[in-house]
């Protein structure tokens, strides 16, 4: 510590996150894609020259936990040989964790030619080719389906466009103006990070920079081995059961995870979980490392800007050729399941360990996906709508209703700016308290969304997982959510209900209405326990009905004058038998 | 405003949290006069009246007067307001309680969202729905409207809010369910969304429309009952009220919209700051206010404010024009800490006035800015506040020691150097934030400081940003009251309308351009303004068709016809485009987003007075004084600022003195003195 100076290796930290969330705001300005730019699907982080992690800013946080593993990758296979002015772009699964529509794009950063850190971003993008229209197809059988696939190529080298390369992807995508102005707007985030670095690099000197992120890298390493040295040692384990790979009807979708603290370390063990599954749900092992790393994180250091530091008191044992560690070239384009279903795992784990901060389970990825794609009807268009859902309540208050359960900060469309965009009618948004679980905090609320289509033509892709063992497991007696569906037509005579996910529905007439029910988040404690003037206000604001308020809550209401009190005879005797 | 024999005054009233801060201006010299009174938030008019009369001129005497509250701000903050019902389309009633589903820290998987200020069973739907376009897809029954607000009455309800889906373009069903409420209860306080915030987007248009119905009694009550005092005391001239843009609104205009007046405080400085600016011949300007917790940082570019269209009070979004302040927790009650890293931390944590700062002697414990100040002898513990308060140097030596530098490991001058650099670092940051990420180059922008603390801070954050002119104005401490009365009647007017902005669809925005124009301008002319005498600025958010987010760009005034918009607003949107993110293809289609027209009528501007000779001779002072780069204390001049004269220049290290404020003249900076009294910093050799 003594060459060191903390007070400079603090402001170099700060100024590298301040990079980070400048990058940011730069890539959601600019950016043509709404996955990108509302919904904010995409992460950027900032590496040291070994692509260990100095600073990120996470709209999806997994996505920067898996940019050290692309970018070493990358270093491999150009054997360290970069110019100053490259941008390269890689989306390999295999090598990034996630699903090939998650394209990185990063850059070297060299000071007086020496290479001195990496800026990147990772980014969703409307469209990467593939046989289903903006990806996320339900349906494979391998990668190949899934899109065409960068590894690490130059699309800029040392400064000067390879328009061989933009010429190719244009010819391979299915809206080329949008996704080339996507990947303008990465690189224009990148070169920002680069000149950032450059600058800090100038005012301190690079080897200051480089010695004072080590540092601050090492001092938070110490930090998480304290948190989790203040853990009970032991074995922590959980297991959940995927409803389907979406291609094989026989097979089995097993995640099994073992926590062991011990001394101050965590290792994690996913023995016990399927082999490969045969459809696209599988999520490659940098994905696997990373999100469990993350939830760490969050459980332990929540407010901490994250660095390499977070992750190096962690040891992984993902066994090969597993749904959670799949061998090229498995198909993963709908990975996210699992992503959503290791963070539950992680929070079941550790509910009653760490309650100030971890929450019972939080519903699973639900929305529809509503297509044009043939043009006689007017149009093509792609509408991606994840809707937010339920999450899980916590040792102290309701589970919120918001978009993931632990997994970023993704805002929902606007309706209003959703019905200006496509010809949809939203004719219903509001909350669905009933599929929050019960509890002396109660799960958070599932939302009802009704679109009406307002041309022919419109296919829909529905998404959902885990409707037979759920995500949104009660804690400590508390409910269970319960599971998204969708129903056509509600109410009408040709009413269809969906519980289950379907690749593609349609074509459906002007006028079809289509619901999404998104599911609940997990209750805590006994809803015997919660507080009367709660469930009062429960009723008042219809979240609740008297009669369920009896049968869960043991508690007897009537109204007066045009208020609901309290029965206490009732409830005392409700609560005596 | 006709002139007559009698001196003319004009007043400033800035409410703040412990002080109500007056200014008396006379219209002919510009000569300012200083009162304070104690702000008790009960008492507000009483106590306005009693600074007032303590100038002791006649109340005929005072032509006009200019108010900056916190009423409104405080209200919300403190959520105390009116009971709240909300009418929405039919199927929309929990969007506000909803929101949009994000999740800031997104580490924080516990993370709570803000209460909603109506409760569900006080947000009631009605029949009726608009589409984008404006086609009425289901007329709005107005027997609903009459039930639920009788509903809402029986509830206690004492304000409501209105937001139909669509109504930002399309108000006709809102407007039919006011005048239907109206009709009945004619007293009722109703805020409509398109009139607050004719915006898309329904959460936060939404937010918006209930928090004025939120406030609105609270400020509205306050307004009249100030109206009152005012007019017993026989004045009845203008009362003008500082909203968040930067332009004054009158007592009628503030009462309907108080939620244009939350960021009434700040703008009072950065308005003064533009006027004394580009008196001065400045017109790239970064203002910083420095007060106990909070560092406030605005932008002037080219003579413009920067502003933006919208922001979150207490994680609440809130739609309209406003300057675009940035505050963060870094002040001299801000407090130092080591995190779990034993990273040194400063703020956002404040001692605020109690207990303050160790050093203050009140019971504080944590060492803070202020503290670390006084340990590196730039403040005198004998003169902080012209010795109203005798400093415990011990007591700030012994906590820096114990809480900061001995668990580092390091000596006693580096850890309070240390706190000193790391709140530097937060304000620079903060700034950076609002220059080199806007793609504006700091080092073509001067400085203004002002606030209580601006001037010990002054200097080195200007160095970390090699900003080359720091200017510290003439009482400092006040200069945000004195900003007011430099303020102009302001009326904003928007409105959300998405269209290719191509020859094609022009046609259709320029209608809407002279609409909000002919609003904007008859709504300062009912201040009244002669039409001729009212400056109009018309501006349009455009973007790349495809992307989201826009950039807002200025049309001159003769750009009236199809073409003239159209080529002129496409240039300045593609080469912002180029200047912010680096690229921008000339050739590319453009969208339309909103438009946005701003009408101001000009009140006269107010002269600056020059700096007479100084009465008081200076006697030589001086104290040792720690700077890093002199590599320890060093014996260092202190000057009080009343003995210095125009033209006077100082060679620092120096420390500038003065009532309410402490300048740091840093070695290698000198410091000049302005016919006006300003203090003009500068790197030696320059």
């Amino acid at each position: 510590m003594s060459n060191i100076d903390v007070v400079l290796s603090e402001i170099i930290r700060n100024r590298l996150v301040a990079a980070t969330e400048e990058m940011a705001k730069t890539l959601i300005r600019t950016a043509y894609n709404p996955l990108l730019y509302e919904v904010q699907d995409f992460a950027i982080t900032i590496m040291s020259a070994d692509g260990d992690i100095w600073a990120e800013t996470p709209g999806v946080i997994v996505f920067s936990q898996g940019f050290p593993d692309a970018v070493r990758a990358g270093i491999r296979r150009w054997d360290g040989r970069f110019e100053e002015g490259d941008v390269l772009i890689v989306n390999d699964p295999f090598e990034t964790g996630t699903h090939i529509s998650d394209t990185n794009v990063y850059m070297p950063t060299f000071y007086n030619g020496r290479l001195i850190a990496f800026c990147g971003t990772a980014a969703h993008w409307a469209d990467i080719g593939g046989k289903n229209p903006g990806g996320w197809c339900p349906d494979t059988t391998d990668m190949f389906q899934e899109g065409m696939c960068f590894q690490h190529q130059k699309i800029v080298a040392a400064g000067k466009k390879n328009e061989a390369l933009w010429d190719f992807i244009s010819a391979n995508v299915r809206v080329p103006v949008i996704v080339k102005g996507d990947l303008e707007a990465q690189i224009a985030a990148c070169r920002q990070g680069v000149a950032r670095v450059q600058a800090l690099c100038s005012k301190y000197g690079p080897n200051v920079v480089k010695s004072s992120m080590e540092h601050v890298i090492h001092e938070t390493d110490i930090a998480m081995r304290k948190e989790i040295a203040k853990l009970p040692a032991g074995e922590y384990g959980a297991s959940i059961r995927l409803d389907s790979d979406g291609v094989d009807p026989d097979g089995e979708f097993l995640v099994c995870l073992k926590v062991t603290v011990k001394n101050d370390r965590i290792h994690f063990s996913l023995d016990g979980s399927s082999p490969t599954a045969k459809g696209p749900i599988n999520l490659p092992a940098p994905c696997t490392r990373g999100i469990l790393a993350s939830s760490v994180k969050g459980l332990l250091l929540p407010f901490d800007p994250c660095n390499a530091g977070h992750a190096k008191c962690l040891d992984f044992e993902l066994p090969p050729a597993t749904i959670i560690n799949p061998t090229r070239p498995a198909p993963t384009d709908s990975y996210g399941y699992i992503v959503e279903c290791l963070m539950e795992l992680m929070f079941r784990c550790f509910a009653n360990v760490i309650p100030e901060h971890c929450p019972a389970g939080g519903y699973q990825l639900t929305g529809g996906f509503i297509t044009r794609t043939q043009g006689e009807f007017g149009k093509p268009f792609v509408m991606t709508d994840p809707v937010h859902g339920g999450n899980g309540a916590t040792h102290d208050s309701d589970g919120p209703t918001n978009q993931l359960v632990g997994n970023g900060d993704l805002p929902s469309n606007p309706v209003e700016v959703m019905e200006t965009r496509h010809p949809v009618l939203v004719t219903r948004l509001e909350f669905a308290p009933e599929m929050g679980g019960s509890g002396k905090f109660r799960g958070g609320k599932g939302v009802r969304k009704d679109y009406r289509f307002l041309e022919d033509g419109c296919y829909v892709a529905l998404v959902t997982e885990n409707t037979s063992d759920v995500t949104a497991k009660g804690i400590n007696g508390g409910g269970n959510g319960l599971p998204g569906y969708f129903v056509f037509n509600p109410g009408a005579p040709n009413e269809k209900v969906y519980s289950k996910r379907v690749a593609s529905v349609g074509p459906f007439p002007k006028g079809t209405v289509l619901r999404a029910i998104t599911g609940g988040g997990g209750g805590w404690g006994s809803a015997l326990e919660r507080d009367p003037q709660m469930i009062l206000a429960d009723i008042r604001n219809g979240f609740l009905d008297p009669a369920t308020a009896k049968a869960v809550c043991n508690i007897a209401v009537f109204e007066e004058n045009g208020e609901w009190v309290i029965d206490h005879e009732q409830t005392q005797k409700l609560r005596a038998a | 405003m006709t002139m007559q024999s009698q001196t003319q005054y004009r007043v400033a009233v800035d409410v703040g949290g412990t002080f109500i801060d007056f200014v008396l201006m006379d219209e002919e010299t510009g000569a300012i006069r200083i009162e304070k009174v104690p702000s008790i938030s009960d008492q507000l008019p009483g106590q306005f009246l009693k600074g007032l009369t303590a100038f002791g001129v006649s109340i005929d005497a005072v032509r006009h007067i200019f108010h900056g509250m916190t009423v409104a701000v405080n209200a919300l903050i403190q959520e105390r307001g009116a009971r709240v019902g909300l009418i929405t389309t039919k199927g929309f009633r929990d969007v506000l309680e909803m929101g949009r589903g994000g999740r800031k820290p997104v580490y924080d998987f516990v993370q709570k969202s803000p209460r909603p200020l109506v409760e569900r069973y006080l947000r009631r739907e009605v029949t009726e729905r608009t589409s984008f376009k404006g086609d009425v897809l289901e007329p709005i029954d107005l027997k609903e409207v009459d039930d639920e607000v009788d509903y809402l009455l029986s509830k206690g309800t004492e304000a409501i809010a209105i937001t139909f889906l669509h109504a930002y373009a399309h108000p006709s069903h809102e407007i039919a369910a006011r005048d239907r409420i109206l009709a009945r209860y004619p007293h009722l306080p109703i805020s409509l969304s398109h009139e607050i915030a004719a915006e898309w987007r329904e959460y936060e248009r939404t937010s918006t429309t209930v928090l004025n119905a939120f406030i609105q009694p609270t400020v509205k009550g306050y307004l009249d009952n100030l109206q009152q005092k005012l007019t017993d005391a026989g004045y009845i001239r203008p009362i003008a009220i500082m909203q968040s843009s930067g332009g004054v609104a009158d007592v009628e205009t503030a009462g309907k919209k108080p939620i244009r007046t939350l960021m009434s405080g700040p703008a009072g400085g950065v308005i003064g700051a533009k006027f004394l600016c580009s008196h001065l011949g400045y017109k790239n300007v970064i203002c910083t206010d420095v007060g106990g917790t909070s560092y406030d940082v605005a932008i002037i570019e080219d003579g413009r404010i920067l502003e933006r269209s919208q922001t979150e009070i207490a994680r609440r979004p809130v739609l309209g024009s406003l300057i675009d302040v940035i505050s963060i927790g870094a002040g001299g009650g801000s407090i130092a800490w080591l995190d779990h890293r034993s990273g040194l931390q400063v703020g956002p944590q404040s001692a605020g006035a109690s207990p303050g700062p160790v050093c203050f002697g009140r019971g504080g414990v944590e060492p803070t800015t202020t503290d670390a100040h006084l340990v590196l002898g730039r403040l005198d513990p004998d003169y902080f506040l012209g010795g109203r308060i005798k400093l415990d140097l011990a007591g700030a030596r012994k906590a820096i020691e114990d809480r900061i530098a001995t668990p580092l490991g390091i000596s006693l001058e580096t850890a309070a150097h240390g706190i000193v650099v790391i709140a530097e670092t937060n304000m620079a940051n903060a700034i950076r934030t609002k220059t080199v990420e806007r793609g504006l180059d700091p080092r073509e922008f001067v400085k203004l400081a002002y606030g209580g603390g601006g001037g010990l801070f002054a200097c080195s954050v200007a160095e970390e940003l090699e900003v080359p002119r720091v200017i510290v104005p003439v009482a400092p401490a006040n200069f945000s009251a004195w900003g007011i009365l430099t303020s102009d009647y302001v009326d904003d007017e928007v409105r959300t309308k998405v269209l290719s902005f191509d020859i094609q669809h022009i046609g259709e925005t320029l209608p809407v351009l002279n609409e909000l124009s002919e609003r904007a301008v008859n709504a300062v002319a009912g201040y009244g303004f002669k039409r001729e005498d009212i400056v109009l600025l018309r501006r349009l958010d455009l973007r790349f068709e495809n992307q989201e987010y826009t950039i807002t760009v200025d049309l001159e005034p003769d750009w009236m016809d199809a073409k003239t918009v159209l080529v002129g607003a496409s240039d300045k949107f593609v080469s912002a485009h180029h200047r912010l993110y680096g690229h921008g293809d000339p050739a590319a289609n453009l969208e339309q987003v909103s438009i946005r027209c701003r009408a101001i009528g000009r009140v006269r501007a107010p002269e600056i007075a020059k700096l007479s000779r100084p009465t008081k001779v200076a006697t030589p002072k001086s104290r040792m004084v720690y700077f890093q780069s002199m590599g320890g204390a060093v014996a260092t001049a202190i000057i009080e600022r009343e003995t210095i004269a125009p033209g006077h220049k100082l060679q620092g290290p120096a420390i500038v003195d003065e009532w309410t404020m402490t300048t740091v003249v840093p070695p290698g900076w000198n410091c000049l003195c302005d016919e006006y009294g300003n203090l003009i910093l500068e790197p030696s050799g320059q």
